[in-house]
């Protein structure tokens, strides 16, 4: 009985030989990498506010890159090897041939997310071994032991919000009648949680909590200073509400716990020159309720395009 | 009797937001194994849904059927062991080649990986593509990914071979050479179902056919008793080449009880009748001293066929 292994092993060979592949790996992975770097330097050597605590070690420094990186080229490799998976073939008319061997639709399905898998495994390894090494190169620090644990831990969570990627694109691709449907869907649905959504998300915390004019922090009193706080935070509490209808939301925050450099809560007195440290334990039972909800999505995006695909008329 | 093909009250409707469609309707066939069948009807008549069916690929809306002795429902994998499809449309991974892309569907027929290559390469010479086994498919022709259809529906040395339009875009050559391997196909003993609407084609290889339009069936049976059934009914044509005294062969029989009309055709004579009179035209011929160069029936062919019950079905429509 031929099983999802053998269309696994063709859609991973055919996601190897093909250009989209190496073309995402090499402009996200790489250059990427290069343009935040760059940026970040940038900004690293022009900010530096006396009384506020630096980042430290190497994660400190080099967390910011990768996790801006990463919730670029996750999504991308996820939509880019989904898209097309069931309208593709059923375009091109493979699907009949492959459906009329001794087979149950289901490998097929189970079959490609095996070799999406191993593929997103690959290029999110690739991506940030690149990332890495280049933070380690231009920072000239390397990660100690507990951070390299948390890099791994921070790759494992990239693979999954890939994969979360790669199932809603497989939705979009069982459903739609054409792959240029599913694909302009996928990328305005990728647009809308990446760029839309967090700007409603301020735009409504800014609506609701306005900035009172005549602010001036020097010659706040005590409670007005608190005051002032406490509509940040309320304005935090909004944006992150509207934000976690997203998985970038979900894989910020994971990403921020795993790497330590969680700073929501950050804002602190001023005089603060402690940056709160949490362990990796603490940072994925923080992150806990954030991994459910990306594995959810995932499950349920998949399971829908399982079962749409098992009953649908295939012409 | 075991039938290859046997269908009991199949019927597949596609209901969308705006219309339904009824593509198969109440459908009941029965093909005998070891027979070449051609399924024929005009475009939208639902051969390729019945293929579907039959297949596995699509599920019956209300009915059965059997292929192969084997539920189309529940033993759908069962069938699709034994059974060799070159569907229609269709394609094949453009970004492999012709080689990989059937390693691949041999893969998918369990085919062990030291096997798999000896029948690839068997079936590759059969269509007359082992030369460019190594070449892409995305640069075939129309009919070079026709003949790889064809050879993909061989891989697993099946049973009962469906083809639908399987001479689609195929040059006369193609189209010759798999006349031929049809040929070679049913003297193996398999059983072979041809869905089509170019009559000219493929209908000459079927010696059972079915006529279906707009889903329903409208005749089924071995084309030998349909064409001795439509002689008899529409009577017999009788060809005859004579030298000599032509005319008065004519008026002789033309008294001949049966004979309903005797006409002149170029060189030959048209007898119409409801017997055939053969021999009674060589007995006058001969007492009449002629010589009789050719004498024979002409008998209806699959397009008389496919006409007449085609024509029939569609006033019993409008009725
Ligand atoms: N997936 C589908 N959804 C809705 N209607 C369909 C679907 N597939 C086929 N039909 C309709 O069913 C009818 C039969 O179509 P089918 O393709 O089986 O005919 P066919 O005999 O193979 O025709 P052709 O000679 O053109 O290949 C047509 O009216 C067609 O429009
Ligand atoms: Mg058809």
């Amino acid at each position: 009985m031929p099983s999802m292994f053998t269309v696994a092993l063709k859609e991973f060979s055919d996601i190897m030989k093909g250009k989209r592949f190496i073309v995402l790996v090499i402009v996200f992975g790489l250059l990427l990498t290069v343009a935040i770097a760059s940026v970040y330097l940038t900004v690293m050597q022009n900010i530096n506010i006396p009384g506020i605590a630096m980042p430290r070690g190497f994660l400190g420094r080099a967390a910011y890159t990768l996790i801006a990186m990463m919730s670029y080229f996750a999504p991308i490799i996820g939509l880019a090897l989904g898209f097309d998976a069931i309208s593709g073939e059923k375009e091109k008319g493979t699907l009949k041939i492959v459906l009329a061997q001794p087979v149950y639709r289901d490998i097929v399905v189970n079959g490609k997310f095996l070799a999406a898998l191993l593929a997103t495994s690959l290029a999110i390894l690739v991506a940030s071994i690149a990332n890495i090494g280049g933070a380690v190169f231009i920072l000239g620090v390397t990660p100690t032991g507990e951070e390299v644990a948390r890099l791994v831990l921070f790759i494992v969570f990239s693979i999954l919000f890939a994969m979360t990627y790669y199932s809603i694109a497989v939705l979009l691709s069982t459903i739609s009648k054409r792959t240029t449907q599913s694909m302009i869907i996928g990328v305005v649905l990728w647009a809308i949680f990446t760029f839309v959504i967090p700007i409603i998300a301020s735009l409504v915390a800014f609506t609701v909590r306005p900035i009172r004019i005549g602010q001036n922090i020097q010659n706040m009193t005590r409670e007005e200073m608190q005051q002032l706080m406490e509509e940040m935070r309320s304005r935090t509490v909004i944006t992150e509400a509207i934000n976690s209808f997203t998985p970038n939301y979900h894989f910020g925050r994971i990403a921020q716990y795993i790497l330590n450099v969680y700073t929501g809560m950050a804002i602190g007195p001023r005089n603060s020159t402690e940056v709160r440290s949490i362990s990796i334990m603490e940072g994925l039972t923080s992150a806990w309720p954030n991994i459910l909800v990306l594995v959810l999505v995932t499950a349920i995006a998949f399971i829908a395009s399982y079962m749409i695909f098992m009953r649908q008329e295939i012409r | 009797m075991s039938y290859a093909i046997e269908t009991y009250d199949l019927t597949k409707i596609y209901k969308s937001e705006e219309k339904t469609v009824v593509a198969v309707d109440s459908l009941n066939l029965n093909v005998e194994k070891g027979l070449v069948f051609g399924l024929l009807g005009p475009n939208g008549a639902g051969k390729t849904t019945l293929i579907m069916m039959l297949t596995g690929l699509t599920l019956p809306t209300s009915g059965s059927g059997k292929v192969l002795g084997y539920d189309i429902v529940k033993e759908s994998l069962q069938i699709r062991r034994k059974v060799g499809l070159l569907p229609d449309p269709f394609g094949f991974y453009d970004h492999l080649t012709a080689e990989q892309n059937l390693e691949y569907i041999a893969a998918l027929n369990d085919i062990s990986k030291a096997e798999r290559k000896k029948r690839v390469k068997e079936v590759l010479t059969a269509v007359g593509l082992y030369e460019v086994k190594d070449r892409k498919v995305g640069g075939f022709s129309r009919g070079m990914k026709q003949r790889l259809g064809i050879a993909q529906a061989l891989i697993k040395d099946p049973e009962l071979l469906i083809f639908d339009e399987p001479t689609a875009g195929l040059d006369p050559e193609g189209a010759r050479a798999f006349r031929e391997q049809v040929g070679r196909l049913s003297k193996e003993g398999k059983t072979i179902m041809l869905s089509t609407h170019l009559l000219f084609e493929v209908g000459p290889l079927c010696n059972y056919i079915a006529i279906i339009d707009r889903g329903k069936l409208i005749v089924q049976g071995r084309v030998r008793e349909l064409v001795e059934k439509m002689m008899v009914e529409e009577g017999y044509r009788i060809r005859v080449k004579a030298t000599g005294d032509v005319q008065t062969l004519i008026t002789n029989i033309a008294q001949l009880n049966e004979v309903s009309e005797v006409k002149r055709e170029g060189d030959t004579i048209l007898i119409k009748a409801n017997r055939d009179v053969r021999s009674d035209v060589n007995k006058i011929a001969l007492s009449l001293g002629l010589e009789v160069l050719s004498l024979q029936i002409e008998e209806p062919t699959l397009e008389d066929l496919f006409m007449k019950y085609y024509r029939r079905g569609e006033v019993a429509e409008h009725a």
